[in-house]
């Protein structure tokens, strides 16, 4: 316990300095203009409650493969119910954490990945999405590294597109978990909106991503470039990477739900893009 | 600054004369640029703000807020509020509103904003703006803000920023003692904001609640629970209390029920109507849904005037009485939806209860001893449907010995009522014995009252407990008369000196009124009928009284005006006997059998006794009045016909047909005698087989209409009269037998057709038994 309440002091005090505002953009991080092609897409339409499409997205079930909340000692169950995950009939997808007893559990929610659908080394993977809110509430868009099952976790590598807590709905992180970088000693940055918040309405998250680089933008706004010299560890970035949807609830990263946080909650996808860039 | 902000006042003020001027000349107007006022967003940063005033709230301590230069959050100062102890004569709670002299524009700002803590962690009652010490249009509070000892930022959302463009009311508080105890809490950098980052507002009214309610026409209901609530910067939401002018609220149907911008909903007609709402453009949740029969449905006529003697009376409210002192007629406790309307009709008081879900009636200050009481009566009248399984519930509540709520000594009955009892638009008298409610064992502290159940509209009068028989009633001082039947003759159903038939229950319910008690007099066990309605009696076994050939009761009532006695047999069939009160001391009386037709003597399985007041019982047997008998100690009532309308036979009011032969010689057994019976001279066949009388002439009765006797016998039971024109020509008319005391029969002289009644000369009688006759004659 001790050990993970410094990891999560660690990272708390490197978001202090790291976080960025909206409109004090960086200089050094100018974007680089690229041309990208779509080689993947889910665009979420489809009938109200409707499962979302088995050709893209498989189900990760239950409470992890180590009982222990994914590793993060989260309090959902995952499940592959409508109820937790379904299209919304006006063009998204709903992941929704519920307040309700399953599998041991007191809450349910979903989380869906492309693991053996689709990977890719390198492009532009984006997604649009409205976050859901409340303390303990803890969305994410991710990728882990598409040899996780040979060489496991951290080595696979973990790119954090977006992950969101729901106590602090105008900040977004975007973070890299690596050998020797991982968990509360991940290389990660915020970024805010001094007057805004992501649960008021859609936001487009993205990485473009390279060999030697991974970019992070919200809506455009480049907030964060990592190298291989800003990680203290090996750089295991040039290798095909699955993406992930899912809201957790509770967890290390997030902290428990409290009574004020209201249920349930939803995270909205407009829809996911992948792109590779033309030669 | 100051100057500048009062001429921009001087210039909307301006703006506006000019604006009205330029209406009535119906010139362009679409030059003039609305009037503007301050956006400034600081309430308290280090001191009051421009034009900034502040007013303790009344009966607050005034002294309590002050500018302290110590304790702040940021810069220089902060607001110190001294939160008095409990019992302080200075003021009882801290409490003031800081209000502008000038408005200002805060649509543009979404929060009221400050920094707080405390001596010790509190819960502040309340804090908010839009308290202007006026209208305060706009009010807006956060209830219950929880400080403690270190400085917290709280935020006060605005529920619809566009409607605050002229607001005076900048930042108000009220806090009370904690547990009796002052303490100290600072608030600083007080300020209007635009954050941004408050979202998803959602607004209710009635706490978000669908309700649904009944009213009346010109019934005014305002709406309440008004709420906004955001979503704060931290991911929590926060709840703050709105007034109504945030929001628009609208009627399904305004020919049915009004709402004002206040939202004040009228009931205008019948119907049914919704009441919902908007902020901004948000719909709250919760609606009234009101339905209105119309106008007031009530009692056209006062509720009957109690007739039970004030000596006996603990009256709660009746005009009749003098009433005792009640706390409250509506306790308002939690969920109880009843409203209380002090109402006269025909200059009778009446309460009136409206929406009523139950209602608590109390008087535990000083509690009702009815331990001498014998009944709880009131009065009610409900316009409301009462067909089952409607009920209207009475709950009595006993405080016990230690005469307050609670200490294990509490006792309490509730009983339900329901058709046909129940009524719809009539005075309905609910009138119990207190011994049936077998739950309050206790009657000596009552100090509850509480009516319930399916009728929501109830009207209220001459709620009292009595003792029934009281006041100058007494009850008999002796015991009935001791019966001398021979018990071989008798088949008793109460009587202490005969075995009555086995298993009979005396108060079997049928829904009466009455109580039923037994009680000894002068020793002498009694039946009691108090307040009697309707009484039953189920016998132990089905009893052929067949052979019998009367009832005999004893039965003593001072209060009585109506009683009967019924038996009953499968069927039921049912037949009564009125017998006469109010009684002079006991009265005993035997009823023959026959009188009961047509009742199968041979399977009486109930009696039945209707009727009112007290009734004290006694001797009730059936008996056969056995050979000899006795004589009648009465004479035969005397006739009051008009003599000339008479042709007397045998009586001493009358002159007789001359030269009667009272005992011709017939061959008959009968032995005919005259005995002065109380001093009139009357006709005695004794051994009656058969018995002629041979009129002293012809009578021609063809100008009367009717046979007139009196007959008295104790142990016939068989009697025929004939009368006997020449042929002979006879018919025989059966009387009914043995008597109970004297029987006058008026005959229909039809009845003896095809005797000639031009040319009457005989009469016959046919029986057994003694006879005593007289006052024979025929009359028109």
């Amino acid at each position: 316990m001790k050990l993970k309440n410094l990891l999560l002091t660690a990272s708390t005090i490197s978001f202090a300095l790291f976080f960025v505002f909206a409109g004090c953009q960086n200089d050094d991080n100018a974007i680089v203009k690229r041309n990208w092609q779509l080689v993947w897409e889910d665009d979420f339409n489809g009938n109200t409650g409707q499962s979302p499409d088995a050709a893209r997205w498989i189900y990760d079930i239950g409470v992890g493969p180590g009982n222990d909340g994914w590793g993060n000692s989260e309090l959902q169950y995952y499940t592959d119910a409508p109820e937790n995950v379904s299209l919304d009939g006006a063009g998204n997808l709903a992941i929704t954490a519920r307040s309700e007893s399953f599998g041991g559990r007191s809450f349910t929610s979903s989380r869906i990945k492309t693991k053996g659908l689709f990977q890719q080394a390198y492009g532009r993977f984006e997604a649009r999405m409205k976050m859901p809110w409340g303390p303990g509430i803890w969305p994410a868009f991710w990728m882990l590294g598409s040899n996780i099952d040979e060489v496991q976790w951290p080595q696979c590598g973990e790119i954090d597109i977006m992950e969101y807590r729901g106590q602090q709905p105008n900040l977004v992180y975007g973070t890299l978990h690596g050998p020797g970088y991982s968990g509360g000693a991940s290389i990660t940055k915020g970024y805010g909106f001094e007057n805004d918040r992501f649960d008021k309405d859609f936001h487009l998250f993205a990485v473009e991503w390279g060999e030697g680089y991974i970019d992070f933008f919200v809506d455009e706004t480049l907030y964060q470039r990592l190298t291989p010299k800003d990680v203290p560890g090996e750089w295991v970035y040039d290798q095909p990477f699955y993406m992930i949807l899912n809201v957790a609830v509770g967890g290390n990263y997030v902290g428990f739900p409290t009574p004020q946080t209201p249920f349930p909650q939803t995270m909205l996808v407009d829809y996911v893009k992948v792109y590779k860039e033309a030669n | 600054m100051k100057n500048r902000s009062q001429k921009s006042i001087a210039f909307t003020l301006l703006v506006f004369v000019t604006l009205f001027t330029v209406v009535s000349c119906k010139r362009d107007l679409d030059d003039l640029e609305p009037a503007t006022f301050p956006t400034t967003a600081e309430v308290f940063i280090d001191g009051f703000s421009a034009g900034l005033n502040y007013g303790a709230f009344g009966g607050s301590k005034v002294t309590a807020f002050d500018v302290d230069t110590e304790e702040k959050y940021k810069g220089s100062a902060s607001m110190k509020f001294a939160v008095p102890d409990a019992g302080d004569p200075q003021g009882a709670y801290a409490g003031g509103a800081y209000f502008t002299s000038t408005a200002r524009d805060l649509s543009g700002y979404d929060a009221l904003t400050f920094w707080a803590k405390a001596s010790k962690a509190a819960t502040i009652d309340v804090i908010g703006f839009g308290n202007d010490f006026g209208e305060s249009k706009y009010l807006t509070v956060l209830n219950g803000v929880a400080v403690n000892t270190n400085w917290q930022k709280f935020i006060i959302p605005i529920p619809d920023p566009s409607k605050l463009t002229q607001e005076r009311g900048m930042f108000f508080y009220s806090e009370g003692p904690e547990d009796g105890l002052g303490y100290t809490f600072w608030i600083d950098e007080v300020t209007f904001e635009k954050l941004g980052t408050i979202a998803h507002p959602r607004a209710a009214i009635l706490l978000g609640q669908d309700q649904v309610i009944g009213a009346e026409t010109g019934q005014q209901l305002p709406i309440g629970g008004l709420t906004a609530t955001f979503n704060l910067p931290t991911g929590v939401d926060q709840t703050v209390s709105a007034a109504p002018s945030y929001f628009t609220f609208t009627s399904s149907d305004p020919s049915v029920a009004s709402v004002s911008s206040l939202g004040v909903v009228t009931m205008v007609d019948a119907g049914t109507a919704t009441i919902t709402a908007k902020l901004g453009d948000q719909d709250a949740a919760g609606s009234l849904t009101v339905t209105s029969t119309g106008q007031a449905m009530g009692p056209q006529g006062p509720a009957p005037t109690p007739t039970a003697s004030p000596d006996s009376v603990i009256s709660m409210f009746c005009n009749a009485y003098n009433n005792v002192p009640i706390d409250t007629w509506n306790t308002g406790w939690q969920f109880s939806t009843a409203e209380l309307m002090e109402i006269q009709i025909a200059g009778d008081d009446v309460k009136r209860y409206r929406n009523l879900n139950f209602v608590g009636i109390e008087f535990a200050s000083q509690t009702i001893n009815a331990s001498a009481m014998t009944h709880f009566h009131l009065d009610i009248w409900t316009p409301d449907a009462t067909a089952l399984p409607a009920a209207f519930k009475v709950l009595l509540v006993d405080f016990g010995a230690n005469g307050v709520f609670d200490g294990g000594d509490d006792s309490s009955h509730e009983l339900s009522f329901t058709s046909p009892l129940l009524q719809t638009g009539q005075w309905v008298s609910i009138d119990v014995p207190l011994s049936n409610f077998t739950g309050l064992t206790n009657r000596a502290h009552l100090a509850q009252l509480v009516l319930s159940g399916d009728l929501p509209n109830v009207y209220v009068d001459n709620v009292y407990f009595y003792k029934s028989g009281g006041g100058t009633t007494t009850g008999p001082t002796v015991a009935a008369p001791t019966p001398t039947r021979n018990p071989a003759d008798v088949i008793s159903i109460f009587s202490d000196n005969y075995t009555n038939v086995a298993g009979t229950d005396f108060n079997p319910n049928w829904g009466q009124a009455t109580a039923v008690s037994q009680v000894p007099v002068a020793g002498n066990n009694t039946l009691l009928y108090s307040g009697l309605n309707y009484q039953g009696t189920q016998l132990g076994s089905n009893l052929d009284a067949s052979s019998m050939t009367h009832l005999h009761l004893d039965v003593w009532t001072n209060n009585s005006s109506a009683l009967s006695v019924f038996l009953i047999s499968p069927g039921p069939i049912e037949a009564p006997s009125v017998l006469t009160v109010p009684t002079s001391g006991w009265a005993s009386v035997d009823i023959p059998l026959s009188s009961f037709s047509p009742v199968d003597l041979a399977n009486i399985i109930q009696f039945k006794f209707d009727g009112n007041g007290d009734i004290y019982l006694d001797n009730i047997y059936f008996y056969k009045s056995s050979g000899g008998g006795t004589a009648p100690t009465t004479a035969a009532p005397t006739p009051s016909f008009n003599s000339a309308n008479v042709i007397s036979v045998f009586s001493d009011a009358y002159t007789n047909v001359a030269g009667s032969d009272l005992n011709p010689n017939w061959g008959q057994a009968t032995v005919v005698t005259q005995e002065p019976v109380a001093g009139n001279n009357t006709l005695v066949y004794t051994g009656l087989n058969y018995q002629g009388l041979q009129l002293g002439s012809n009578q021609n009765v063809s100008g009367m209409t009717t046979l007139h006797l009196d007959f008295w016998t104790a142990n016939s039971t068989a009697l025929k009269v004939f009368l006997i024109s020449p042929g002979p020509i006879e018919t025989p008319y059966t009387l009914t037998v043995p008597t109970s005391g004297w029987s006058s029969v008026d005959i229909p002289l039809t009845a003896f057709a095809p005797v000639d009644l031009t040319n009457i000369i005989q009469f016959k009688f046919e029986g057994d038994g003694k006879i005593y006759l007289d006052n024979i004659l025929f009359h028109n």
